[in-house]
């Protein structure tokens, strides 16, 4: 939904101002020189906000808010004060009418920005479909816990990413640190002492800049209690210590939005590649299906109609892999493409222990992989195993 | 040094002598505040060498100026010139609306006139709050501008005079206060 608001002053200056603020969020901006103007601005565009000078010709700004308040379809639009009129028996007036906040000229336009995002939710603008950042980019990341080891134990856990990961103890440190720069995701401890995780989420939600950013709760397993206070403010997600490092990385890449997909999916040549890694969790098997069809979908619309599954990393077959790889194999036969499975001998081994798998048949190597798939034929194998 | 009394101003005990240091102390205030606030310069308090004489002008003879005037009118009355030189309303103007020169030069003298206004209508409102919490309620008319080059205003003779200068970004910028003598006890 966007936003409008309304800005009553007989400054031109002031409106433009006004507009120069509100200019990297989602709102649309309505102006009017004087009270008159104003109210009928007002009726006709209902904004979700007015900001409202006082000394201006025709109508002033104290007379547009008396009949603003009085007019029942109008009186519950927020009204922010923005004026050079601040002696304490004025506001105090005026407070009385019915403002929702008082700003008083000269201002800055952050301040601006920060009122108006107490009364209406400000999103920044998009400026067109902005490209979509991927696991193989860098991301910002603040730790905030007061046990080095496992600030230590987090930088270690994901170092093979590309991610810059920056530990501080307290809350003070935090605070610099979310507000000079803003982090792509803050992960805080609910050990930190005086119950300072929840203050500081609370500040990092009434914060423009940091409103939307990502926050998860770092809390040992057995603390239920602070596990569903924390859901119930809103933290992003709950990492239980010990920390199981994939479980981090996964949902640290959700809530940064990241497009996850070349940890599964990647072009080689002529031909794509599915891969598994080492240990499938049930998070790894989600986000894997997430992008299947697509990135096949994607894979065919650019000319590639052959498909490795490698599986030769996965430590030990269990039910959710192989439903994943079913999937992965039907979604080949739907789009006409060549597959076959790379596989090591555990996992051979493992398949014919399954009477759905049993007959499947595994390659050794992507090389292997690439020459079976050579002399594939036209026809797309049938599948009772794979198609080597 | 000029002393400000009210009539009423012994039956109030909120209210505070309106001396000259404090209208020094809330004009240099107001100043500071826009200036620092709205385009970034901090403005530094300056003493001219020779106190101007009442029809002596302000400003350089040969430089165009920008002048602000805002009143306040209730139980102080007055009135504030904000003299600004045309090269310094042009930055002002640039600086606040985020423009470029070019840009200011298309959209003509209105915008700066307006901004200087704007500029003006702050400082005075920032100073006159200043009174209002000292127990002298008033409020701001609306601003008006003045332009032109070697000129000095002269002020009615029951009116009191404070000249306040400020150097700013190699700029100067005059504060010239009037106040209604009647407002004096």
């Amino acid at each position: 939904m966007r936003y409008k608001v309304l800005t009553v002053d007989d400054s031109k200056t002031v409106r433009i101002i006004v507009k120069k603020a509100f200019k990297p969020f989602d709102v649309e901006i309505f102006e009017a020189a004087n009270g008159v103007e104003g109210l009928a601005v007002a009726a006709k565009e209902t904004p979700d906000l007015i900001l409202l000078d006082i000394t201006m010709p025709v109508m002033d700004g104290v007379e547009m808010l008396t009949k603003l308040k009085s007019d029942p379809a109008l009186k519950a639009i927020p009204v922010i004060m923005l004026t050079a009129e601040g002696g304490r028996d004025n506001v105090l007036k005026i407070a009385k009418i019915g403002v929702r906040d008082y700003l008083v000229k000269p201002f800055k336009e952050e301040v601006l920005i920060e009122k108006c995002s107490r009364v209406i939710d400000l999103k920044p603008v998009n400026e067109g479909p902005a490209k979509a950042k991927s696991i193989l980019d860098p991301a910002d990341i603040l730790i905030v816990e007061d046990k080095p080891a496992i600030i230590q134990q987090i930088q270690e856990g994901l170092k093979h990413t590309p991610w810059r990961i920056k530990g501080v103890a307290t809350q003070g440190e935090a605070i610099d640190c979310a507000t000079k720069a803003t982090p792509d995701l803050i992960v805080v401890s609910l050990s930190l002492p005086e119950d300072a995780a929840f203050t500081f989420f609370r500040m990092l939600r009434t914060n423009l800049k940091t409103k939307y950013t990502p926050v998860f709760a770092l809390v040992v397993k057995t603390e239920v209690a602070q596990q569903q206070q924390a859901q119930t403010m809103g933290f992003s997600a709950i990492i239980t210590k010990p920390i199981e490092m994939s479980e981090l990385e996964s949902k640290a890449a959700k809530a940064m939005n990241l497009d996850t997909s070349q940890r599964y999916y990647a072009i080689n040549g002529d031909l794509m590649v599915m891969r598994l890694p080492e240990i499938c969790s049930p998070a790894v098997l989600a986000e894997a299906a997430t992008y299947l069809k697509p990135k096949f979908a994607e894979a065919v619309d650019a000319g590639f109609n052959k498909v490795v599954i490698d599986i030769h990393q996965v430590k030990s077959l269990h039910m959710g892999i192989i439903k994943l790889l079913f999937q992965a194999m039907q979604t080949c036969r739907d789009l006409a493409m060549h597959f076959v499975l790379v596989g090591n001998p555990q996992i051979i081994s493992e398949c014919k222990g399954f009477e759905d798998t049993r007959g499947w048949t595994f390659c050794d190597s992507i090389d292997d992989a690439k020459n079976t798939l050579s002399k594939a034929p036209v026809a797309v194998p049938q599948m009772a195993g794979a198609s080597a | 040094m000029h002393l400000f009394t009210r009539n009423l101003a012994d039956l109030m005990p909120a209210t505070a002598e309106i001396t000259e240091a404090l209208i020094r102390e809330y004009i240099n205030r107001a100043v500071t505040d826009v200036f620092k606030t709205m385009v970034g310069r901090e403005p530094s308090f300056s003493t001219p060498a020779d106190t101007p004489q009442q029809s002596q002008s302000l400003t350089p003879p040969d430089r165009p100026q920008v002048v602000g005037t805002v009143g306040f009118l209730g139980d102080v009355n007055g009135l504030v010139y904000l003299h600004l030189d045309l090269a310094f309303a042009r930055l002002c103007t640039c600086h606040l609306l985020g423009m470029t020169e070019q840009e200011l030069d298309e959209a003509g003298d209105e915008v700066i006139n307006d901004a200087i206004g704007e500029m003006t209508n702050m400082t005075v409102g920032s100073f006159k709050n200043g009174l209002c919490d000292a127990g002298y309620p008033c409020k701001l008319t609306i601003p008006s501008i003045l332009r032109g080059t070697n000129f000095s205003i002269e002020p009615i003779s029951s009116a009191v005079r404070h000249v306040y200068f400020f150097d700013c970004a190699e700029h100067r910028v005059v504060a010239d206060i009037l106040m209604k003598s009647d407002d004096q006890g």
